[in-house]
């Protein structure tokens, strides 16, 4: 072969071999550079169709144009040869690199980068690589990383079992011989098809012999290796390895693709973090009494007793305690709490006999969750950020949207909706939080798209018959579903629609603004979308739409009254474009036919020139009979009805703009012993996915 | 010499109420800096960076007058004597 030309490329030199056929160094004639001819095997035993399989593959594979790609120049037939060529790459193969002990961290964390977004970018054309080892990738004297063979390995079928694929990377590397089996995910070994997430897998395999010199799942005999694979985890990565960086392998090395990585790019995020994590992680603690609570001295605080009703509103700038007694009719006023602080969420725990106040603040120091048990005289301060995205996903949290309650019988449960779109639980009153990896890690995720508030989990409701159901809400997704405790999830959109995507009834993907359910009618829920006001009556199964009569059916805000299931309240506002009270008259719907018909209730609420807004968390009820409702503005006035929305009075103006309202009437503190006992004493709650089967009937009214 | 950081006061509580923070064993660069100071304070650590271990959006570290930002990030170099700034951005509304 050597001196022959093919097409128009004179070969130079054999420099490699591999399953499929030879590489040659050669020179092409007519734009005079150097290339790598890959010459196929004629008994690599391509029939015409699979020939043509490779022509296409290899067509397409030419066009991901990446830095960190071994470009495909053409693919040409010759006198019965079938050959590619390529871009002739100088440097060493990652095989060879890693070969004695495994390079330092920071390397395999570069390289690492590169791989992730070569990957990321074949993946987003369709193209899987199939066959990614550190045989595969090579390294240029900068530091250049370039993965060859894209989407060749696909036509080649089972001579990837047979025959190990030689490395053409260089004459230094052309013995080098690295068998693909190692390589290979448990999927392909039980013979589904490969898609892009074994390529994740055959990333961490690559990313493991980077940092060790070993290979994860080792044998003496295919099956040796093969059963490695299915059954066993690989030996754990100790220092030097960060402990992000092993983190990352580990979750690329899950049996099930579904609990991998979904996408390239998450693992290149990952890796990014860990580079500049590793940089600035913390050393020992020397502080070892931390301020925890902050006193506030120079605040004005709310003073309230035992009977007291008291409603809690975040604000764009803070938080404020409003105290009042049952009559609702004079407030003292707590705060500004946090000033300058942004509280998208607060909760009143009354469980079990505390008197605890969540809140969720955010500024320009990151975002806290805190809790005060003296109605705000003391916060926490945590030390640590207690809700926080562990290493591997690469993802910061941006924002609290929702602190929800766990059910009554487990009084150290809570839960938190975030930004970026995740669900945060604990189970130990807030001294620990966890991500709810079920939801965060459903394929869906990355196709989510953030909302004008940013991609949020904003609602969570706990089906009070069915300890294993829950709803949660995300702008811009949907409303997804599990019955299981949080294992598992499910996109539940059918008749929602989203008027801003070109297929109006998708999937997944629709910008929910607010759900809302009654406690006595669980399988019933009601829905304010962007555009869209809908009703389930089958556990969200389906949606009808229910904006019968009302000005606008663009809203945020959706609350239930506490007895009437079928009595909800509303504040439309007039469009996407211009999201203030339609007409400039501040105007809440009420229905009483569970949304058949929707009546105005205005008096009291200003008719003219009123462009306000409520916000989703800005609207709730107490529980009073007649029941009173609540509600803040962007514009920062609270109202308040006394008698079911009937007749409404302005509480307060000139607040920041509101984004959260919450009630709570103050028990007896000492009536029931406290929730969180010591540490020792306390049974800890299991995690969503172990928990028991709930009884599924109603509870009583 | 030994390098000083200057704490604002919204940190403050987390440094026992130190408005600036001399840190010893001169570091090279200004990820050692503030590994040295979260070492001494973590409280200080969650504040200025995400779990992620970037420096947060809104907060600027300078060195002298300069902003680490143009100067090589969490990567530039700090030398004994240097005065290191934790200030929070001008943004937001």
């Amino acid at each position: 072969m050597i001196a022959q030309v093919l097409g128009h490329y004179r070969i130079d030199a054999k420099i490699g071999e591999g399953g499929m056929g030879v590489v040659y160094r050669a020179h092409d004639q007519v734009l005079h550079r150097d290339v790598a001819i890959k010459v196929v095997n004629k008994d690599a035993r391509l029939d015409s169709s699979a020939s043509q399989r490779l022509l296409h593959e290899a067509r397409a594979s030419s066009a991901l144009a990446h830095p960190n790609i071994g470009t495909i120049y053409e693919v040409g037939e010759t006198d019965g040869e079938l050959y590619i060529v390529m871009e002739l790459v100088e440097g060493r193969s990652l095989h060879a690199m890693s070969a004695d002990a495994g390079l330092p961290p920071e390397s395999v964390l570069r390289y690492g980068v590169q791989i992730a977004s070569a990957l990321g970018r074949a993946h987003d054309r369709g193209i899987v690589h199939r066959d990614l080892k550190t045989a595969n990738i090579v390294v240029s004297a900068q530091g250049l990383v370039k993965v060859l063979d894209f989407g060749l390995a696909k036509q080649v079928g089972s001579s990837l079992f047979e025959g190990p694929t030689r490395s053409f990377a260089t004459v230094e590397d052309a013995s080098s011989v690295s068998g693909t089996l190692p390589y290979m995910a448990p999927e392909i070994l039980r013979g589904d098809a490969a898609d892009y997430r074994s390529d994740l897998w055959a990333l961490g395999v690559v990313l493991y012999e980077a940092a060790s010199g070993r290979l994860p799942f080792a044998g003496r005999t295919g099956f040796e290796i093969s059963s490695a694979i299915l059954r066993e985890i690989p030996n754990p990565l100790g220092p030097p390895v960060p402990p992000g960086l092993w983190a990352i392998i580990q979750r690329c090395l899950t049996k099930e693709p579904i609990q991998r990585y979904q996408r390239a790019g998450e693992v290149q995020a990952a890796l990014e973090a860990v580079q500049s994590a590793a940089i600035v992680s913390p050393g020992p603690s020397t502080d070892v009494s931390p301020p925890k609570t902050t006193v506030l001295h120079s605040m004005r605080h709310a003073h309230v007793r035992k009977g007291d009703f008291v409603l809690l509103v975040g604000t764009t700038k803070g938080a404020f305690i409003l105290r009042s007694n049952t009559r609702r009719t004079g407030w003292e006023v707590g705060g500004p709490y946090f000033h300058g602080h942004s509280v998208y969420a607060m909760a009143y725990d009354g469980r079990g006999g505390q008197r605890r106040i969540w809140v969720a603040t955010s500024s320009y120091w990151g975002t806290l969750l805190r809790s005060s048990d003296d109605f705000g005289k003391s916060w926490t301060n945590p030390r640590q950020a207690p809700i926080r995205f562990p290493a591997d996903t690469g993802v910061s949290l941006k924002n609290i949207w929702q602190i929800t309650l766990g059910r009554p019988e487990e009084p150290n449960r809570l839960y938190c909706g975030v930004e970026p779109a995740a669900l945060f639980e604990t189970g130990d009153s807030g001294e620990t939080w966890s991500l709810v990896r079920g939801l965060f890690d459903h394929p869906h995720r990355a196709r989510w798209m953030p909302g004008n508030g940013g991609l949020a989990l904003h609602t969570i409701l706990l089906d009070p018959g069915d300890n294993q159901r829950m709803y949660v809400a995300i702008s811009a997704g949907g409303v997804y579903r599990t019955n299981d405790g949080g294992s598992t999830w499910t996109a539940q959109n059918q008749g929602i629609r989203a008027m801003f995507m070109p297929n109006k009834n998708p999937e997944f993907g629709q910008c929910v603004h607010k759900i809302a359910m009654h406690p006595s009618r669980p399988e019933r829920l009601f829905l304010q979308n962007h555009w869209g006001l809908y009703r389930s009556d089958n556990y969200a199964e389906s949606w009808i739409d229910i904006a019968n009569g009302v000005p606008s059916d663009f809203g945020f805000a959706v609350v239930m009254h506490p007895r009437n299931p079928d009595c909800v309240y509303i504040v439309p506002v007039e469009s996407d474009e211009f999201r203030c009270a339609c007409e400039g008259r501040l105007r809440v719907y009420r229905t009483r036919n569970s949304g058949a018909s929707w009546e105005p209730l205005v008096r009291g609420l200003p008719q003219k020139r009123a462009y306000e807004t409520v916000l989703r968390d800005a609207m709730t009820a107490d529980s009073f009979d007649p029941v009173g409702i609540y509600f803040g503005t962007r514009s920062g006035q609270l109202f308040a009805s006394r008698d079911e929305g009937r007749s409404w009075q302005k509480i307060l103006e000139g607040l920041p703009a509101v984004v959260c309202v919450r009630q709570a009437l103050v028990e007896d503190a000492s009536a029931s012993p406290r929730p969180t006992l010591p540490k020792a004493a306390v049974a800890p709650s299991p995690p969503m996915k172990s928990r028991s089967k709930g009884n599924r009937g109603r509870p009583k009214r | 010499m030994p390098l000083t950081v200057h704490i604002p006061g919204a940190l403050r509580e987390f440094t026992a109420g130190n408005s600036r923070v001399q840190i010893e064993h001169s570091p090279a660069t200004l990820a050692e800096a503030l590994s040295a100071l979260f070492a001494l304070y973590p409280g200080v650590r969650d504040r200025i960076a995400t779990e992620q271990g970037q420096v947060r959006e809104h907060i600027n570290i300078f060195i002298g007058d300069e902003n680490m930002r143009y100067t090589g990030g969490l990567a530039s170099p700090v030398f004994a004597g240097s005065e290191i700034s934790i200030v929070p951005a001008i943004s937001g509304g």
